[in-house]
């Protein structure tokens, strides 16, 4: 039996064709294939809710999730929106950036009703607030967690731990730097 | 308090029998189901009753939160492994899986094709011992109790071919990037494996008769929290819950990965969209796995090394990945569970986000189906849905 390689059951043409499609509609949009099922699509935040509305007509009908990476070093939050078309069989990594200290981002509740659950859990570690959902609060941390933003590049981790465990978390000592928790 | 009028019908049905119905109170109540209670599995919902009807749910998770994210961007790549597969308890090859092929993708391994193989008989094991772990809580929660200790015992077989394999009942650890921890035992292992594909296709039929074709399990099931394509999909509903709906998606098939272009199987589709739809397609899915494993059984291990020959294996603390990112997604017994990483060139990932099919599943989903149902089809709900708290809480 011949084996059958992932990347050639399906040529690349399919996904330069959709990239080209959406650029069209959408000029604002830098685009790339990234490999076979897979496309890069970098949008402004300003534009982003107009943009998921636009890409959800075009197919990508399935918002599977956001991811949030903290760019610390550049001062930025990047915000993944992941979106996989049941029809096309391709997922598109929607990108745009905000900035840290301004963490502001449209909610697409409307727009992707599961999109309620994903915000409330980036806003939760994150501390990013989306203008339009009614349910920021706390979620999964404590109500005593909530507005530490843990997720966060600078977020004082053993610190935190030895604040609220105090005594009990005798392990930790202040002069060592290496730990690996 | 409000008051509600009886219903005029049931005043006249009281009068024939020389009876008088007095007007009731209307009385709402709040009701914690769990996280105590055996169905939600360590999370619980508040439930707002009217009676015994539900009228609006909130999902309150968090009981198992353990920063398992946080946690891995300390950590080397490898020893992460140990930790993301506590995301998913009954099959902890699915996370191990997602991450290490993301890995894979990052530093630009071929992964070598006797690892694949194996990759995939351990995926498949891991669904078929999840299945019968969820037939052992849908059956729990119909009050039939036989099937799920049967279940339960047939999953024992598959808990003692993964402690030959790799060491471990539940958690395995065996999955790595750039292959597997080490290599199969032996051509015996194979013969009981095949041993247990064979006595668990024969056993079938006898669950068949105990819960898929039972009178009770389908006046319990029919009808009870139905979802629409429409709302399925803006939901983010994955796996045998979309396929219950009518939409055919299944990531073996739609964005292959390992051994699965190879082998063949169907991926079963209904249209109902209520509980009953969801457990049959449950029920047909475990008789592709079984088809799965036996043709990839029949092919037999490609012969090869197990895992990439590359010298940088041999300072695993110090293994350093490309800048870049990467997502990886399996199908599970749950849905679509997807894993993204993304690494800034050191020996630690900068960011380790997954995506498991609860999150959807489990709060904005569950919250609507609730709406109008009875207490007693809260847990039906909430088995067929095959919610898993952990990959809420992470």
């Amino acid at each position: 039996m011949e084996r059958k390689r992932c990347k050639e059951v399906v040529g690349m043409a399919l996904e330069e064709k959709i990239i080209e499609e959406i650029i069209q509609k959408a000029p604002y949009v830098e685009g790339n294939v990234r490999r076979a099922k897979r496309i890069d699509l970098k949008v402004p935040a300003d534009r982003i809710k107009e943009f998921l509305e636009l890409i959800k007509k075009e197919g990508f009908n399935m918002l599977i999730q956001i991811s949030i990476v903290d760019w610390i070093k550049e001062k930025e939050f990047e915000a993944i929106y992941q979106m996989w078309s049941v029809d096309k069989k391709v997922h598109a990594f929607v990108r745009t950036r905000i900035p840290r200290d301004d963490a502001k981002l449209p909610s697409m509740r409307d727009i992707f009703p599961v999109a309620e659950t994903y915000e409330r859990e980036a806003h939760e570690f994150f501390g990013i607030i989306f203008e339009g959902n009614p349910r920021l609060g706390p979620f999964i941390l404590e109500p005593r967690e909530y507005e530490k933003h843990p997720f966060r590049k600078d977020f004082n981790m053993l610190g935190y731990v030895k604040a609220v465990y105090g005594e009990d978390f005798d392990r930790y000592d202040e002069n060592k730097t290496n730990y690996v928790i | 308090m409000e008051k509600v009028e009886v219903p005029r019908e049931l005043k006249e049905e009281a009068k024939a029998h020389d009876m008088y119905l007095y007007p009731i109170e209307k009385d709402t109540y709040e009701l914690f189901f769990g996280p105590q209670h055996m169905a939600t599995e360590n999370f619980s919902i508040i439930l707002k009753m009217d009676g015994s009807r539900v009228e609006k749910a909130i999902v309150n998770p968090g009981f198992l939160h353990r920063g398992f994210e946080k946690l891995a961007e300390q950590r080397p790549y490898f020893t992460n492994i140990a930790l993301l597969l506590r995301i998913c308890v009954p099959e902890s090859d699915v996370p191990e899986n997602i991450y290490s092929m993301a890995v894979d993708e990052l530093v630009g391994w071929e992964v070598p094709e006797r690892a694949q193989w194996i990759r995939t008989v351990v995926l498949e094991m891991a669904r078929l011992s999840a299945w019968m772990f969820w037939i052992f809580g849908f059956g729990n929660e119909l009050g039939l109790y036989t099937a799920g200790q049967w279940a339960v015992a047939y999953r024992e077989r598959f808990m003692r071919l993964f402690e030959e394999l790799t060491g471990g009942r539940v958690y395995h650890i065996y999955t790595i990037p750039g292959g597997v921890r080490r290599d199969i035992p032996g051509d015996k292992w194979l013969r009981q494996l095949r041993d247990t594909v064979e006595y668990i296709k024969a056993k079938m039929k006898d669950f068949d008769e105990i819960l898929f074709d039972n009178y009770i399990v389908f006046e319990r099931t029919e009808g009870v929290g139905v979802m629409d394509k429409k709302f399925a999909l803006d939901h983010a509903v994955t796996g045998p819950n979309l396929r219950a709906v009518g939409i055919d998606y299944d990531v073996r098939k739609d964005d292959p990965y390992l051994f699965y272009p190879e082998v063949e199987f169907e991926v079963p589709i209904l249209k109902e969209g209520d509980s009953l739809a969801r457990a049959l397609v449950r029920r047909y899915e475990i008789e592709q796995d079984l088809y799965i494993l036996e043709q990839l059984l029949e092919r037999g291990p490609p012969s090869g090394p197990y895992k990439v020959q590359d010298a940088r294996l041999k300072a695993l603390p110090r293994f350093k990945v490309p800048k870049g990112d990467a997502y990886a997604h399996v199908e599970s017994t749950k849905g679509d569970f997807g894993a993204y990483v993304v690494s800034d060139g050191s020996h630690k990932p900068y960011r380790v986000h997954i995506r498991g099919p609860s999150q959807s599943h489990g709060v904005t989903v569950l919250e609507n189906l609730l709406v109008g149902a009875r207490l007693a089809d809260v847990p039906v709900i909430l088995k067929t849905l095959d919610n898993c708290p952990p990959d809420i809480d992470r």
